[in-house]
């Protein structure tokens, strides 16, 4: 049936929205989908085609109505694959306003997954283990390196920090990981695991971000 | 032009901070208004931000010169200074996110016609053009390629369906009226004229409140 794939794919965009990691790549669900489309073009081009040009609708009722099925089952598989798409380069778009190297995550996320099924689950091989597909890779590159741009026309705001309105200029943190030693206007802070701080609030707000410390009220 | 404003160009000091202070209430205000809007605003052509980077710059450079001293008012100062600036710094933060946030929901839309175009500010141009052109090319990669030449377009309106998605324009809002004014207000069913006092907090459509906004008979709240 026309279509159905189309469904699946808008589906699993909306299930995507609700998950705090990113599902993987359909890979095959997306080919079939343009395969589909594909398709239903060939059929439009041979039905158009012993007519040279000269295709007249209301002669030709029947044929006319299979034309703008046709048509209309593409532009729908278009819109599907756009907004599969869409939703995953907004969440992709998030993670890098966040801060975390989405290239980095997603490769965790399958090692994550194989662990748990054990050492037999994930037996794919080599590339093909992100759940990112090479397209989003690129994508995702690109657009740090934009996001970068736009954030160093405004380097003293730090556009990617707290959207939070601040309240105390120092905060209570805990430390969750080691993170080594930073400097702060108050001197050198050597954060090791289990500590407690009380810090300024600028100065460690990228750590709580990637999960170094968290923060305390 | 009275007395005050007289002795305001006289006196340095009060005339440096008013014009701060209005910096501040500009940029509060705008902040307001561009997060209950649904709709990008007008980006702020009187280089009202040009002044507000400076003035931050100025004080992180302030406070730099003031760390050294160990003298506690000096501490006590630095602390409400530095709480100032980030607070400072929130705004100019969340007022630029808003901004991105609505322009990469509808880059398409903000990118069409000329007029839309002049409400971005020039970086946020360069980024909403590159950001578009970005995913057009994630799209091509991914999919868009293999299709027939004439379903590749973004844009398309066949069949009366713009693919170009526009914000809703008829959202409610929340405007205060800072003068006396009739308000019309378009309705479901009726549309209605309000003769509404100064103070008086309206809720209305984002389309009949956009003139009172822009005329400076009413601000959003």
């Amino acid at each position: 049936m026309y279509g159905d794939l189309g469904i699946k794919l808008v589906q699993h965009a909306k299930r995507t929205q609700n998950l705090a990691h990113l599902p993987p790549y359909q890979t095959e669900l997306v080919r079939a989908v343009t395969r589909e489309v594909r398709d239903l073009n060939k059929d439009v081009d041979d039905l158009l085609e012993p007519f040279q040009g000269s295709f007249d609708p209301s002669e030709d009722q029947a044929i006319a109505y299979t034309l703008l099925v046709n048509h209309i089952s593409m532009r729908r598989n278009k819109r599907c694959l756009l907004a599969y798409h869409r939703t995953r380069t907004d969440k992709l778009e998030e993670l890098v306003w966040n801060g975390v190297d989405v290239v980095d995550l997603s490769g965790q996320q399958v090692r994550d997954a194989g662990a748990s099924r054990g050492s037999t689950g994930v037996a794919s091989g080599d590339g093909s283990t992100s759940s990112l597909s090479p397209q989003e890779e690129d994508y995702v590159r690109q657009y740090g390196d934009l996001l970068a741009a736009y954030k160093g026309q405004w380097t003293d705001i730090d556009l990617t920090g707290s959207l939070e309105p601040p309240r105390d200029l120092f905060i209570d943190v805990r430390v969750l990981k080691d993170a080594g030693e930073i400097q702060t206007e108050y001197g050198a802070i050597t954060l090791t695991k289990n500590s407690q701080f009380y810090v300024r609030q600028g100065d460690v707000e990228r750590l709580i971000a990637q999960g170094y410390l968290q923060k305390l009220s | 032009m009275d007395i005050d404003d007289i002795l305001r160009e006289v006196d340095p000091a009060s005339h440096g901070i008013s014009l701060e202070t209005r910096d501040l209430q500009a940029l509060t205000r705008l902040w307001v208004a561009e997060r209950s809007a649904p709709e990008l605003l007008n980006w702020p052509a009187d280089g009202l931000f040009e002044r507000v980077n400076s003035k931050i710059k100025s004080q992180i450079e302030r406070i730099e010169d003031m760390t050294g001293d160990m003298d506690p008012k000096t501490n006590f100062a630095l602390i409400v200074i530095q709480t100032e600036l980030e607070r400072y710094k929130f705004l100019v933060r969340s007022y630029l996110r808003t901004r991105i946030a609505k322009i990469d929901k509808h880059t398409l839309h903000y990118l069409s016609t000329e007029t839309l175009r002049q409400r971005l500010s020039p970086t946020e141009l360069a980024y909403a053009t590159r950001h578009q052109a970005l995913l057009h090319n994630h799209y091509l990669s991914s999919f868009l390629s293999s299709f027939p030449q004439r379903l590749q377009n973004l844009n398309d309106t066949a069949g009366n369906v713009s693919m170009i998605d526009a914000p809703d324009l008829d959202t409610a809002v929340f405007v205060r009226l800072l003068r006396d004014k009739d308000v019309f207000g378009r309705g479901t069913d009726v549309d209605t004229i309000l003769p509404a006092a100064n103070g008086d907090v309206l809720i209305l459509r984002w389309s009949s409140a956009k003139g009172l906004v822009e005329d400076g008979d009413a601000e959003l709240v």
